[in-house]
């Protein structure tokens, strides 16, 4: 079969049926696209596989991100660009692993299912003029709801690759888009295809979700329009977001008082979630400092109950936005409701004076937590832990190794962890699969004598 | 010729395949827009009366302010809708036509 | 190329609102349309996405564009990205020139948005006037020595070196001190698996230091370096062990040595003697000699003569390593004289004593510490982190610790489980500002500190507890008095027999590593990475990489990741025996040159400029040669050059000239903004 496949046809694995890698890497966020990028730079051949349309995970719908406050975009579409035309990588979108099993060389075989675009990928220029067309306005799950999408698009202005994709659950099939391409790329006609994947190493990158927002009925259940999640924050304060500008969602208005609920999904033993998610203390507080920066009259509080900055320059970052005039309140936010105008009404337990206070805000922030995202024992056997991350079996010296040899766990599919740290444990884990495939090739031809040696001189 | 003619036929039946198959998101889908359409109407008329803000545009159509809000956004998207300015605390929107007037 | 086949293609960035929030980019897009050379004007929301780098590639086939100039963020960030995207286009990625128009602009003028247009309009001139000048550099592509000095034998090096010998790549790791393992040694349990340290610690240096491609010097350090990535060249000095590897009469001659020095295994709990193993199963197994408090007297030679050499010399052996990284970890914060009461109270001490006297106190009876037995334990966090400027006292170099040390709030609490567990009996008090136990498993171990009935106490960070002696009737012999805000700013006084101070993370002071490999340090003293996202472990300095604590404070787990990262970095380096360096650097025109050698004498380099024997029209004369791979293209010997027979490639003199002439040119277009 073929074993080298051209780089060039990485959108269309119909033309490689059978691909030969030395690393499998699955998810396409910022963990996977790192630790591919890793392994790829050293001359690793490696398939990226994504389910989405696009990579770019979580990570490409954020605004700007701590500590350094470059826009999201600065970091991550280079890296996604880089994984597109690297030489080493074959990026396979819209495709899930549907199994993986031991090939009994040391390696895996993974086999995987691209599900149709129903667009012609090499023949789409991503001009969009097929969503222009399309009759339907849906919710855009990449805007959380608040813009409109089309049953056809591209899935967002940055997406890699820029191909247009046909949402079959949504589509009318009334061929308006079919008669407005100008190079005849909707193709109906396509099945889901399945092929082969052999590799030696797997890098498992398949990230985490956010707490949904109706997880906790004290704060709403979901149904108070003004009451957000932080994820829906980031794409109100992105330059390519809904609005266009920060307007709360019951009627446009721009908010005067914004609150943050922190630990909203975290540390909470009634959702079943007792750990920290670690993220939200950072981004609560970049937000916080965004927004005055585009709202600069509005007040803007953060209610909480312990703030982690633990990282490089995160208390700092957290003392600046102090001096900014951000209101920080220590207390536990024991219930949101609203009022006949739709504001949210926060009642907070105050500690710092033990008083019991409500207060009314324009726009209240849940600052949601880090889910499991998929479970990785039916396809991978890597098992979830009691918290729902992936069990590792020595996380302190070995925090990405599994159980299995030569399939890894990174980034947040590990467990709650930052943009920062995701990278580092990308890294992490590109190393432990490069040394896993210099032993497999070195145990087929033996290495040098050991002259094992500490030189005490 | 023929040939042509084979490919439209196979062509047509697998189109009608998979509109059997999707048939039940499709009557769904097609219900949306029918509801959609009604929405975009009442909106615009609103708007053709002068409404410009989403409260306003509420207060004329008699639509809640969020779903006002959730369709200005989708037809501002998509070039139907253009945003004219602000007005205190909120935004006008205008129709594309109106504003080319 | 003659001048008016030159093709420019002009691109402004918004950066996502970073720059267009405000410069108005169009305007400046408009100031550039119709200038000689430049065929395309364009602006993007975000130039390094993929679809604006595709406008480049698509306008350099397509429109015929030969040069490239993109406005947009510090070339620091996306220089490359965007010579990659030149070359993809079948250009050559130096005929690119990046302004930037964030940094040095938008974001330091933000209040003057016209200025700042007009500034932009300026930068993207001149770009523009010395686009028309680039011309086709190659990279300098040179062999790599697959081989890596990794410096600091604690967790983070010996997982480095673990990770990068796995990969095939040659390690030479040093450790400064005799014995490996640095302060992971020094714990006894992992929270939160509850390992034991040492064991896991020595299962990972056994496997290291018995790796084929790896050689450890103990005793060792750094003492010069010079070269470039691929082939640095290093010294290391080794100092003797002065201890046989065979000596069999430690005991014996520990016993015979008269100097007795406080035991910083035991961060001076005890005392040791100069001749001395860090703990009894240390790695390696022999002895050393403290050559720092040894006075030489012999009385340890007097056991056993052949065992113990104290007139050794130092070694060095000269290596060539491809990489360096640098994993020289952390020192515990050290609490002032008098700071909480440390040094002034015995009863007052660090959490690293703490752990090791925990290691002291046999069995799970009573705990007793300077004479007394313990009731009360004060443990009181952030010591040494998260201070305040103007409120903290600064240490000598003028900085306050304004950084939160990561580990410290889970480690106290991991204490108070334990103590809990041997010492039931003792009350517990938690001294904190925020409890930040923010890893996996680390919220379990606050839970079980509260179910074990510790009182926590709330602090602000400008009004600390302090920590004072008891009147002497009381039952305890310090009193700890804070402000707590979980009972509404109460000032209560907490009686303590023992109080612990949970000391936050300092580097190791290592100048004069920083000083031999020209990195740099940050404000909070540990060692600076190019970027957290984008080049998270390494450093300014190519082929200088960075692991573990030595650039903030981590955990095991994550100086564990680091240091793989750190592996994998060398990996992509050295992976494939070559690296290719930047071309910018001097050339001379021999024609000019008149080999005057001022030019090597004012090189700061070593080897980068010499002068050579070179034969013109038969006869043999003195020019000046650059040696490319060591030179950086500072620049200082063009300044010098009396014939002007020196450039830096990349970026003459012509070129500089032509973009202060447009820097400094009447502007009418953008000079009308109001």
């Amino acid at each position: 079969m073929n074993s080298r496949p051209d780089p060039n046809e990485s959108e269309n694995p119909m033309n490689t049926p059978d691909l030969k890698v030395d690393a499998l890497v699955v998810g396409g966020g910022i963990a996977g696209m790192q630790s591919a990028l890793d392994l790829a730079d050293q001359g690793y051949r490696v398939a990226l596989v994504e389910k989405e349309a696009s990579i770019g995970g979580k990570m490409i719908m954020l605004s700007k991100v701590f500590p350094t406050l470059d826009c999201c975009s600065c970091i991550t579409t280079p890296k996604m660009s880089a994984v597109a035309h690297h030489d080493n990588i074959t990026l396979l979108t819209t495709c899930d692993v549907q199994a993986l099993h031991t090939n009994g060389n040391g390696g895996y075989t993974a086999k995987v299912q691209q599900n149709p675009r129903y667009i012609d990928a090499d023949a789409c220029t991503g001009c969009r003029q097929c969503e222009y067309v399309c009759p339907i306005d849906l919710p855009a799950s990449y805007d959380l709801d608040m813009g409109a999408t089309r049953a056809i698009r591209v899935p967002f202005s940055t997406a890699v690759p820029q191909k247009a994709i046909i949402d079959i659950e949504h589509c009318l099939l009334c061929g308006k888009c079919e008669k407005a391409c100008p190079t005849d790329a909707v193709d109906f006609s396509q099945q889901p295809f399945t092929f082969n994947i052999e590799t030696n190493a797997v890098v498992l990158a398949t990230g985490f979700q956010t707490t949904p927002t109706d997880a906790k009925r004290e704060y709403g259940g979901g149904k108070l329009l003004n009451v957000i999640d932080a994820l829906s924050m980031e794409r109100l304060l992105a330059p390519t977001g809904p609005y266009g500008h920060i307007l709360r969602p019951s009627d446009g208005k721009e908010p005067e008082s914004i609150a943050y609920v922190q630990c909203a999904g975290s540390r909470d033993q009634s959702l079943g979630v007792p750990y920290c998610s670690r993220v939200c203390c950072m981004y609560a507080i970049k937000q916080a400092m965004l927004l005055s920066g585009a709202l600069p009259m509005a007040d803007i509080t953060i209610y909480y109950m312990d703030i982690r900055t633990f990282g490089k320059g995160y208390e700092q970052f957290y003392q600046n936005a102090k001096a900014m005039g951000i209101e920080f309140v220590h207390g536990k936010v024991a219930r949101i409701d609203e009022d006949s105008e739709h504001n949210p009404v926060i009642r907070v337990e105050t500690i710092e004076n033990g008083r019991i206070a409500e207060r009314t805000h324009d726009l209240v922030v849940l600052s949601v937590g880090m889910l499991p995202g998929e479970n990785l024992g039916p396809i991978f056997d890597v098992q979830p832990a009691d918290d729902g991350f992936a069990a590792i079996p020595d996380p302190t010296l070995s925090p990405s190794a599994t159980g299995h040899p030569g399939v890894f766990v990174t980034g947040t599919a590990s467990g709650p962890m930052d943009i920062v740290d995701s990278i580092i444990m990308a890294g992490a884990a590109a190393a432990q699969a490069a040394a896993y495939l210099e032993t497999m090739r070195s145990s087929v031809a033996a290495g040098p004598t050991a002259i094992p040696e500490v030189a005490h001189v | 010729m023929t040939q042509d003619k084979e490919a439209a036929r196979a062509r047509t039946a697998m189109l009608k395949k998979l509109r059997e198959e999707h048939k039940d998101t499709i009557e769904h889908t097609r219900v949306l827009l029918k509801k959609q359409q009604e929405i975009r109407r009442i909106i615009s008329q609103a708007m053709k009366d002068g409404a410009g803000t989403v409260p306003e545009i509420a207060g004329a159509s008699g639509l809640p302010a969020h779903e006002v809000l959730w369709h200005v956004t989708a037809m501002k998207k998509y070039d139907l809708v253009t945003e004219t300015g602000r007005d205190g605390d909120y935004y006008r929107y205008a129709l594309v036509e109106e504003a080319s007037q | 190329m003659s001048e008016k086949d030159i093709r420019i293609g002009a691109y402004v960035c918004y950066c996502g609102g970073n720059i267009s929030d405000v410069v108005d980019c169009e305007q400046v897009a408009e100031t550039l349309r119709g200038l000689p050379n430049v065929v395309v004007v364009r602006t993007d929301l975000s130039m390094c996405s993929d679809a604006g780098q595709s406008l480049i590639e698509e306008d350099i086939k397509e429109k015929g564009v030969n040069r490239v100039v993109v406005g947009a963020c510090a070339p620091s960030l996306h220089e490359v990205t965007f010579r990659k995207a030149v070359a993809r286009a079948g250009l050559n990625p130096y005929l690119y020139h990046h302004v930037c128009l964030r940094e040095q602009d938008s974001w330091v003028h933000q209040s003057n948005p016209d200025e700042a247009t007009a500034k932009a309009g300026r930068l993207m001139l001149a770009g523009i006037a010395k686009a028309r000048m680039l011309e086709q550099l190659d990279t300098i592509r040179l062999e790599a020595e697959q081989h890596a000095l990794v410096i600091g034998g604690g967790i983070a090096g010996l997982r480095t070196a673990w990770d990068a010998a796995q990969r095939g790549i040659r390690v030479t790791l040093i450790e400064k001190s005799p014995f490996l393992g640095g302060h992971m040694a020094q714990l006894e349990t992992i929270f939160p698996t509850g390992e034991n340290a040492r064991q896991a610690l020595h299962e990972l240096i056994e496997k290291v230091v018995s790796h084929f491609l790896v050689t450890v010097y103990t005793n060792a350090e750094l003492t010069s370096a010079r070269g470039y990535m691929g082939d640095f060249r290093v010294t290391i000095t080794a100092q003797p062990r002065g201890v046989a590897e065979d000596f069999a009469h430690f005991d014996e001659a520990a016993a015979a040595c008269p100097v007795e020095v406080p035991d910083d295994f035991n961060y001076g709990l005890t005392t040791r003697k100069a001749i001395y193993l860090r703990y009894p199963d240390a790695i390696p197994n022999t002895p050393a000699i403290d050559w720092k408090a040894c006075t030489r007297c012999g009385e340890c030679k007097k056991v056993n003569g052949t065992g113990i050499d104290l007139d050794g010399k130092p070694q060095t052996i000269d290596l060539t390593v491809g990489a360096v990284v640098v994993a020289t970890g952390f020192q515990p914060y050290q609490p002032r004289e008098g700071e909480f009461g440390y040094g002034q109270f015995p009863e007052v001490v660090t959490l690293p004593q703490m752990i090791r006297l925990m290691t002291m106190q046999e069995g799970n009876g009573k705990l007793t510490w300077n004479g007394h037995p313990v009731n009360n334990i004060a443990l009181i966090h952030c010591v040494g982190s998260r201070e305040i400027p103007g409120v903290h006292e600064p240490q000598e170099d003028g900085r306050v610790n304004d950084y939160c040390s990561r580990i410290c709030c889970t480690a106290t609490l991991q204490m108070t489980n334990e103590l809990h567990e041997r010492f039931p009996y003792i009350n517990l008090f938690d001294l904190h500002e925020d409890i930040r136990t923010y890893s996996r498993g680390h919220e379990d171990i606050y839970t079980e500190a509260s179910k074990n009935g510790v009182r926590f106490l709330r602090f602000h960070g400008d009004e600390r507890p302090e920590v004072t002696a008891a009147p002497p009737d009381d039952t305890s012999p310090l009193l700890v008095r804070v402000k707590d805000y979980l009972t509404w700013g109460k000032e209560l006084e907490v009686p303590a027999d023992l109080v612990v101070l949970a000391t936050g993370m300092m580097p190791n002071p290592v100048s004069d590593i920083v000083k031999l490999l020209k990195i740099t340090e940050g404000n909070d003293r540990f060692l600076l990475e190019v970027h957290p996202k984008l080049q998270p472990v390494e450093t300014a300095v190519p082929g200088v990489i960075l692991a573990g604590t030595a650039q903030g404070p981590m955990n095991i787990q994550e100086t564990c990741s680091a240091a793989s990262a750190a592996a994998a970095k060398v990996g992509v380096l050295l992976g494939q025996g070559q690296v290719s360096l930047e071309p910018f650097v001097a050339r001379v025109n021999h024609d000019l040159c008149d080999g005057s050698g001022q030019c090597v004498a004012v090189c700061a380099y070593e080897d980068a400029i010499a002068l050579e024997p070179v034969l013109v029209d038969g006869k043999t004369v003195q020019k000046a040669v650059v040696s490319p791979a060591n030179c950086v293209g500072c620049g200082v010997c063009v300044s010098v050059c009396p014939n002007h027979a020196i450039d830096v490639q990349g970026w003459t003199l012509e070129q500089y000239e032509a973009m202060v002439d447009a820097i400094t040119a009447d502007l009418p277009k953008l000079e009308v903004v109001e």
